[in-house]
């Protein structure tokens, strides 16, 4: 799991453009979205969501979908390994 | 004060206003299920409608654009000369060579004078409108023809599907059932004459605002919207009003904001409706097209009814009308209202009412500040600030230069490093105009501030990241984030966004650098006397080794003076 929360660090701030942080920046556990966390907006969630079905073949169907698991790196870690097609 | 005097539809319900009116108040639709490259709904011309509306020599988009002022221009008995103008809306041109096919439609249609290309996302239609009003009321030209286009390709659909806005099946404006818009594709004409004409339309007051929000959001508190419709309703009595016809797109996010402004706006209990279920969302023809059906329903005393809306599903208790409606005699006017990515919010009042003329007197602005950066150096009130020579990494990392100019001397605001190349330069740009502005005459809040550019190559840059993003049938995975981007105005929104910009935001495109029409079209912002300063000028970024931002900071009348006044 601590591989995958790794790795999902490095394609969040690869993919999200977030210049100046590194993997070590972010809470594993720490909100994504909202003030407090790192201040990420709606198109970096549509961002995620492609990031997701480009890596590990998961297709989430709506926007709100994501909104559940986006909550932290560590909730998205725990869905990928459960749903990941790669 | 313009009147229009002809109008055109070519969409795939017909060829004429006419034929799309009747078929409008038929209840018939366009929209289309379609599987190819997913599964998605859509008004498109068929192939059989295609054949027929292309003209030999011509690109398709170049085609309905051509047939569409031609058949607008049959209504009318003009003489085109240099006092005609050509005002093209349209969000995506034809695809990557804009300026040359809109060229070639001045041409086929006999335009001398040199045309204008409104880039102002899903406002196009509406801004290219309050443009052409304000030319004529410049006295700048005699006539001016709007012609508002968008056809549809792989690269838009795509990337409204990355975005999650589409509606698989046909979209339900306003609706409790709504789940997104269905795109469109149309060429629609009006022509605007100084002269007067019995019994005719005219924009008696127009404005566009920003949201000052999010790139590619609405504002939930509509507060742009509602500023935009507050000033078309100026001076005027909203009893008059027969209907407004609304953007309507059918995205939870978009109807729920109207609501809010209509509401906000106290006009919450005027008929109000939305012409999407019928021709999908045709962009930069959808101001244009949404403005003639209502004119002609309203001819015919009659409100359209919303195909596709059942039940209300927005707040704001606002009165959707879901059946054709006769109109109530006494009320003749109209209000158009619509919104669009980059937080650009626009309305029109139109009326068959002889126009009060306004204030004929132009306001003069002077020059505050100006820069130029390009790759090479970076030019503040004629100084150079920095140039290549000075430059760490001579060499070998050519391009550098917005990044060296955000690390030095901005560096506060991590979105920079999210945005395309046009956004960063007119970003960078901007901040320094502002450091210098701040220096010179300190901090004050200029809400009232609007914000123009203008290029030649639109969004070209970010049109090639897109594109990379969706050229491989294997690797298909469309970006959202690039294309947002490829819209270029959004960089006008990021600097409304960055500080709280509320004025008039829009984006144009020109066949070449003219600082005399840049100049006109900055004056004629400032007809809107809401605007009390501008940021203005040329935005171009082809690539990272090659880019060019000229711009300045015109203040009109500064506030002593008006006091004195």
């Amino acid at each position: 799991m601590d591989e995958l929360i790794l790795e999902l660090k490095e394609e969040i701030i690869r993919v999200l453009n977030l210049e100046d942080i590194t993997p070590e920046d972010i809470d594993s556990t720490a909100p994504l979205f909202g003030a407090g966390g790192l201040g990420l907006d709606s198109i970096d969630a549509l961002e995620l969501i492609v990031l997701l079905e480009k890596r590990y073949g998961i297709r989430l169907a709506s926007a709100a979908e994501g909104k559940t698991i986006f909550t932290s790196v560590e909730n998205i870690a725990k869905y990928v390994s459960e749903n990941r097609k790669r | 004060m313009a009147t229009i005097i002809a109008d055109n539809i070519i969409s795939p319900l017909g060829n004429t206003t006419q034929a799309n009116y009747q078929a409008v108040m038929a209840g018939k639709s366009a929209l289309c299920h379609y599987n190819s490259p997913f599964p998605f709904t859509a008004s498109l011309f068929n192939e059989e409608q295609k054949r027929s509306l292309r003209i030999d020599g011509y690109t398709l988009f170049e085609s309905l654009a051509i047939q569409s002022i031609r058949e607008a221009l049959k209504q009318c008995q003009i003489t085109i000369n240099e006092r005609t103008c050509l005002v093209i809306s349209s969000t995506k041109l034809g695809g990557g060579q804009g300026v040359h096919e809109v060229q070639e439609i001045a041409h086929a249609v006999g335009i001398t004078s040199t045309p204008i290309i409104v880039c102002n996302a899903c406002i196009s239609g509406v801004s290219a409108l309050i443009l052409a009003n304000r030319l004529i009321e410049m006295q700048q030209y005699d006539y001016v023809i709007v012609c508002g286009i968008d056809v549809q390709s792989t690269f838009i659909i795509s990337g409204f599907y990355s975005l999650k806005a589409l509606s698989e099946k046909p979209c339900r404006p306003f609706d409790i059932d709504r789940t997104g818009l269905n795109l469109g594709e149309a060429a629609a004409t009006v022509v605007l004459s100084k002269d007067k004409k019995a019994d005719s339309w005219h924009i008696i007051n127009a404005a566009i605002r920003n949201d000052a929000f999010h790139i590619s959001s609405p504002s939930p508190q509509a507060d742009g919207c509602q500023m935009a419709i507050e000033t078309a309703m100026k001076d005027q009595d909203a009893t008059n009003l027969a209907l407004i016809n609304a953007h309507g797109t059918a995205t939870l996010y978009n109807d729920q904001m109207e609501a809010r402004g209509l509401s906000r706006a106290g006009l919450a209990d005027i008929p109000t409706n939305a012409l999407k279920g019928y021709y999908g969302h045709t962009m930069g023809a959808a101001g244009i097209l949404e403005t003639i059906i209502t004119m002609h329903g309203l001819d015919n005393h009659t409100i359209v009814g919303t195909k596709g809306y059942n039940e209300i599903g927005v707040s704001g208790n606002i009165a959707i009308i879901k059946e054709n409606t006769p109109t109530h005699n006494q009320k003749t006017d109209f209000l158009k209202i619509i919104s669009g990515f980059g937080g650009c919010n626009a309305a029109i009042y139109v009326s068959k009412k002889e126009p009060t003329p306004g204030p004929s007197h132009v306001r003069r602005g002077k020059s505050s500040h100006s820069i130029v950066i390009t790759p090479q150096k970076a030019v503040l009130d004629n100084e150079i600030m920095v140039s290549n020579d000075l430059l760490p990494y001579k060499g070998e990392q050519r391009g550098s230069m917005l990044t060296l100019l955000y690390k030095t001397k901005i560096n506060n605001y991590p979105k920079f490093y999210k945005m395309d190349g046009l956004a960063r330069l007119g970003f960078v740009a901007t901040e320094l105009l502002l450091q210098k502005e701040r220096e010179t005459e300190g901090e004050r809040n200029r809400q009232d501030r609007a914000v123009i550019f203008f290029n030649q190559s639109s969004s070209e840059h970010a049109d090639k990241v897109f594109l990379a993003s969706i050229s491989d049938p294997e690797n298909f995975f469309p970006s959202p984030s690039a294309f947002v981007y490829t819209l270029p105005n959004i960089v006008n929104g990021e600097i409304a966004i960055r500080n709280n910009y509320r004025g008039e935001t829009a984006f144009f495109i020109l066949p070449q650098k003219d600082d005399d029409i840049i100049q006109l079209i900055t004056q004629a912002t400032m007809s809107d006397e809401y605007h009390k300063s501008i940021i203005s000028g040329w935005l171009e970024y082809r690539s990272e080794n090659e880019y060019f931002a000229e711009l300045r900071i015109i203040d009109y009348g500064n506030n002593k003076q008006e006091i004195e006044n």
